[in-house]
């Protein structure tokens, strides 16, 4: 069948007006090249899920929870327990990410929960408040609330 | 291979139409990723970095609200951004967020702020969703 259809295109003259797939393809690959492309470099945005304090529902209140504190200055500096962790400049706080780690390891070994509570000033940058999430997170504390203002 | 040209008179034929399909499923999975962000969020503020943050949970996504927090630098606070709609009277927010909340019992409210936004101005709004009544959030945060 194939044969007799180009048998009759060579000999007709009129035009053929049928669906030229080759450009079709040219401009499918051109988008798909744009899209690998932007593939590339395509910012994934995550989050850090938290609960409101006071708004936690308690299933089993019987343990007390450790309560950790880590107050966030203005210049970066960030504490834990009045302890400073780590300098301002320190994005990744190793210091602070270990210390924690070690701090719920102890805990879960005593079976309590680790409660940290981040006291942020109010003129410390909000990308600071992340980075102390990101130890939080890599400690594997879930236990995280806010508080406004110094701890008392 | 199947359908390769034999013998060798004809030119050998080139079968289009699967690869065709290859292609455009090629095509509409790279589609698909780079669109993947269909939360409201505003392409005006850098959103801080964090590489260990949690992917976002697929099953949350349809109880997600995003709560925009672009940064004024010229007077060092937080601008208010919902649903492309700037908000100068905070307040303004909170019947719009108790009416979602309403809607959606599992609502979670995505607080997308930037990344040099005093963290006091994230505090207030934090307060403002803690006050509608919402009491799971999370934190926006970008791969890099």
């Amino acid at each position: 069948m194939k044969k007799k259809r180009s048998h009759k295109r060579k000999h007709s003259s009129e035009v053929n007006l049928g669906f030229q797939i080759a450009p079709m393809i040219d401009v499918v690959f051109v988008i798909l090249l744009f899209f690998i492309v932007q593939a590339g470099d395509i910012q994934v945005e995550n989050s850090h899920v938290t609960q409101l304090p006071g708004s936690v529902e308690t299933s089993d209140a019987v343990s007390l929870p450790d309560e950790i504190s880590i107050v966030v200055e203005d210049d970066g500096q960030v504490y834990l327990n009045d302890e400073p962790m780590d300098t301002p400049e320190e994005k990744n706080l190793p210091q602070l990410a270990s210390t924690l780690n070690g701090l719920r390891e102890s805990s879960d070994a005593t079976g309590a929960k680790v409660l940290v509570t981040i006291y942020a000033n109010e003129l410390a940058r909000y990308e600071r408040v992340v980075d102390v999430l990101d130890a939080l997170t890599r400690a594997q504390i879930n236990n995280v609330t806010f508080q406004a203002g110094a701890p008392e | 291979m199947a359908g390769g040209g034999g013998g060798g008179d004809g030119e050998p034929e080139f079968q289009i139409a699967p690869m065709i399909d290859v292609l455009l499923v090629l095509l509409v999975f790279f589609v698909m990723i780079t669109s993947a962000e269909v939360l409201k969020v505003d392409k005006n503020l850098t959103l801080p970095v964090s590489p260990n943050a949690k992917k976002r949970e697929p099953e949350m996504a349809k109880h997600e609200m995003a709560v925009n927090v672009r940064y004024d630098a010229a007077t060092n606070k937080g601008v208010l951004v919902l649903d492309d709609m700037v908000y100068n009277d905070w307040q303004e927010v909170m019947p719009i967020l108790q009416e979602s909340k309403k809607r959606d019992e599992k609502l979670r409210v995505v607080v997308r702020g930037d990344a040099a936004v005093p963290a006091g101005e994230i505090q207030r709004v934090m307060t403002l969703i803690g006050e509608a009544g919402i009491s799971d959030i999370a934190f926006a945060s970008s791969n890099k």
